[in-house]
């Protein structure tokens, strides 16, 4: 890595080990003194070959290897692929195991919105308000332990239904949590949309037209700030989302402070929803049969992430074992946004600007090869490590 | 309160030297302390400073290839030497000034924007890219807070008619406290101080999540604890003299403790306020408003003591 | 303009305790449902395996000594284990089960993380019998 210090521009390199960063990227900042003229990003530090290693699995044990692609999605990338099973083996799960899962996603959604608060505060040198929507991270946190027995990676599917039951008690303790947290909520919007040394660090910072949204393919709150009204609860719905019908949160700022409004909207809305779907649990049994060797099929199942849009497709081949499974991550298609429009902010607003994307590395990392040639290759196990080598001597 | 020590012992123990040094490391963890209250967590324990300075000198220190080697090891001992030698001429823990001339809140200041610069330089003589930021927002801070901070500092000197920092203090000690009289110049002389010391909202030199960690990004082992104990004796130095100024002077050190503990309450629930302010944000906060409202506050002290001398 | 809005917060923390629980020293209880250690009871157990097929992280074994008696030992790796449930789901005689108070399970030394349940007699069958053989004893893997 050549140091370029000519007095113009140089190069700053962000990652892959760097404070403003949660997981390792590597970034590169062209500056001219304080402002921005160029970006590129290079990722797959956190490459794990998941993927490749489902073939190896059965469907049972695929189920705990996707669920850990991410902490802060973990249930959600389970879901995700449970639906899909379930529809390659042509089974529903119960309403009750449904409603279960829903329950789940939505406290999930509100553990990572308000982690995403905390680590966006952070990057913006506002530590205080770190640690108290933090804190008050900590109780969402005590509620999903009560419900699954882990406060992270909570394990609650299973193929054809859900493993835990919520009886009354839990209920109460989860309806006291969400009024607290309510409370809190209100408490950081105002701090979020009145305070004027923290709007002077998100307002105008980052703006995307929706024109520009929608060409460059955001998904997830980036994109609903820019006034894309896209979100799969709403457009194709899954789980008990056809009973418990959610309200689509946009703004039209398209800022970073327009990120922030939206995504504690959506705080509000999942707080409305837990309560709805903890009224109207539907009663009966929590699994349904699904047989251990799944017929030939494919299949694919679409889910909204804490970030956006989550798709798997699944293809099976009358084994115990899949015989391939693709992830598509909402936070990959969110980095073109930061790419195109770091260009004429200030270095100083860069950390903010990556984190107002929500961006999930873990989830990030796919080997893509794009093919120019026109004929096609075949790679063998051997292939690839081999180029592995080369590639990085 | 006047005592007589011989200077070398003055200069090397008490109260300069190796006393100023430990109650730099007690006031760092006072603020950690009280930052941690604030946001409700418990904080370090009371020898975590001492115990990250001792860490600090035990390390090996890295000297980067492509710098000056000289320039690299002396400029964190001449940065500690400008902030101990500040300490004589400010009446520090409560006792008389060591070495007092006329004109010596001059002298002070200088020596304090000297540790600054100092840190400046180190930061543009690492090659490192980081570093170069860094000390660029270091020396711009440093154009932007100084005229605000050396004004507010001034109304007092006006009022007290002398440029020395003991007699100011003993004017201050027997009129009324000066920031009821000039309370606008004690808001700037306090953010002066934050911005001074690089606290946060005013840490954009040292953003941890922009710029790892500024000018002193390279810096490890025993440099860096140089700069780090030198930080902190800037602290208590720029604290006793804000209280000596506008909090009604220092007369025994009883009346130290207090004062400086409650201005350090203060700042660090400034400090847990604001987010961090870009560099450009601080110098046009620093130079359209700061500025302004210091010159208001020092033509008001001139014509009041023009008023005065009428009456 | 308002600036400082989080003053409220802040002052009223100063008089508050630290949210901070200060682990070692003070123990929050845990919720009941904690996923910690696993326990097998080898009363029930038919030896069908399903708890062994369905582990994700490989961390049981079932060594069958004599299936016509139901004799069998549950090897256990408690650091490959990932606490998920499934073999807790997967068991029909519910002879496996999490524990909610075993969940402090760092250890100075690999070997308390091999765990080998079973009845007594069996155990130390199996234990005798690996030091009889030439080969790895049943602590190490190969």
């Amino acid at each position: 890595m050549e140091a370029k210090v000519s007095p113009q521009k140089f190069i700053v390199p962000i990652g892959p080990q760097h404070p403003a960063l949660k997981e390792p990227g590597h970034f590169e900042f062209t500056v001219e003194g304080e402002i921005i003229t160029g970006a590129t990003v290079r990722l797959g530090y956190v490459h794990r070959g998941i993927e490749k290693s489902t073939e190896d699995r059965n469907w049972v044990q695929n189920l705990y290897l996707l669920e850990r692609i991410c902490g802060i999605c973990s249930h959600i990338h389970a879901t995700a692929y449970v639906l899909g099973v379930e529809a390659l083996a042509n089974v529903t799960a119960p309403p009750r195991a449904q409603a279960i899962r829903t329950l789940v996603c939505e406290l999930e959604r509100i553990h990572s919105h308000m982690l995403w608060l905390g680590v966006a505060a952070h990057e913006g040198g506002f530590d205080t308000l770190f640690m108290y929507s933090w804190r008050d991270r900590e109780t969402v946190m005590d509620l999903l332990e009560g419900l699954s027995g882990n406060r992270v990676n909570y394990s609650v599917n299973v193929l054809g239904g859900v493993k835990i039951d919520v009886d009354e008690k839990q209920a109460a303790t989860i309806r006291k949590g969400i009024d607290f947290l309510e409370g809190r909520t209100q408490y950081y919007m105002k701090v979020v949309t009145t305070d004027e040394t923290f709007l002077g660090r998100t307002r105008n910072v980052g703006t995307m037209t929706y024109d520009q949204a929608d060409a460059l393919a955001a998904v997830g709150p980036t994109a609903r700030a820019s006034g894309i009204a896209r979100d799969v609860r709403a457009d194709a719905p899954y789980v008990a989302y056809p009973d418990f019908p959610i309200k689509v949160i946009t703004e039209r700022g398209g800022d970073l402070a327009a990120r922030f409004v939206v995504r504690i909207n959506e705080l509000y809305e999942s707080y409305r929803l837990v309560r709805e779907i903890l009224d109207k649990l539907p009663v009966g049994e929590l699994t349904t049969r699904v047989p251990r060797r799944i017929p030939e099929n494919e299949a694919i199942s679409r889910v909204e992430a804490p970030r956006g849009e989550l798709f798997y497709y699944l293809k099976s081949n009358g084994t115990e074992k899949p015989e391939r499974i693709k992830v598509r991550t909402p936070s990959i298609c969110n980095w073109a946004t930061v790419m195109n429009f770091a260009i004429g902010l200030k270095l100083a607003d860069m950390p903010m600007i990556l984190a107002g994307i929500d961006p999930c590395f873990s989830c990030s990392d796919r080997a893509v090869i794009i093919n120019r040639k026109s004929q096609s290759q075949e790679w063998s196990w051997e292939d690839l490590r081999q180029y592995g080598i080369k590639y990085y001597r | 309160m006047n005592i007589s020590i011989s200077p070398l012992i003055a200069l090397l123990f008490f109260p300069g030297g190796i006393f100023l040094l430990g109650s730099g490391l007690v006031y760092e963890y006072i603020d950690r302390k009280l930052v941690a209250q604030f946001q409700n967590r418990v904080g370090p324990r009371w020898f975590q400073p001492l115990a990250d300075i001792i860490k600090l000198l035990a390390k090996e220190e890295i000297t980067l290839a492509g710098v000056n080697p000289q320039l690299f090891v002396a400029l964190p001992v001449v940065a500690l030497a400008a902030a101990l030698t500040a300490a004589l001429y400010v009446p520090m823990f409560g006792f008389q000034a060591m070495f007092s001339f006329r004109g010596d809140l001059v002298v002070t200041l200088y020596l304090l924007s000297m540790m600054t610069l100092c840190s400046g330089l180190a930061g543009a003589n690492s090659v490192d890219r980081f570093s170069i930021i860094g000390a660029t927002r270091t020396l711009t801070q440093l154009f932007s807070y100084e005229a605000p901070f050396l004004l507010a500092l001034l109304g007092p000197a006006i009022v007290a008619g002398t440029w020395q920092i003991s007699d100011i203090n003993t004017y201050a000690m027997s009129h009324t406290w000066l920031i009821l009289t000039q309370p606008i110049g004690f808001i700037v002389a306090v953010i002066g101080l934050m911005g001074k010391l690089e606290l946060p909202p005013f840490d954009a030199p040292e953003a941890e999540t922009e710029i790892v960690s500024g000018a002193l990004t390279e810096y490890s082992g025993r440099g860096l604890a140089l700069f780090r104990i030198g930080k902190d004796v800037e602290l208590v130095i720029g604290l006793t003299l804000v209280v000596a100024f506008y909090l009604g002077g220092l007369g025994n050190p009883l009346v130290f403790l207090l004062k400086t503990l409650v201005l350090r309450l203060v700042t660090a629930g400034l400090q847990s306020l604001f987010a961090r302010l870009r560099i450009d944000q601080t110098v046009g906060m620093w130079w359209r408003i700061g500025a302004l409202v210091a010159l208001v506050q020092l033509l008001a002290v001139i014509i009041g003591l023009f008023i005065g001398k009428i009456i | 303009m308002p600036i400082g809005v989080m003053l409220s917060d802040i002052l009223s923390s100063l008089f508050k305790k630290p949210a901070t629980e200060q682990y070692p020293f003070v123990k929050e209880p845990v919720p009941e449902r904690l996923r910690g250690e696993l326990f097998w009871d080898p009363a029930k157990c038919t030896g069908c395996q399903l708890c062994v097929k369905d582990c994700p992280a490989d961390a049981l074994e079932l060594i069958v000594l004599d299936k016509v008696n139901k004799r069998f030992v549950l090897r256990y790796n408690a650091d490959k284990c990932i606490y998920c449930g499934q073999c807790v789901m997967n068991c029909r005689f519910k002879c496996l089960n999490m524990s909610n108070e075993q969940w402090e399970l760092a250890a100075t030394s690999k070997a308390p993380f091999l765990v080998n349940y079973g009845r007594d007699e069996d155990v130390q069958f199996l234990l005798d019998k690996a030091a009889q053989e030439e080969g790895p004893v049943p602590c190490e893997k190969p």
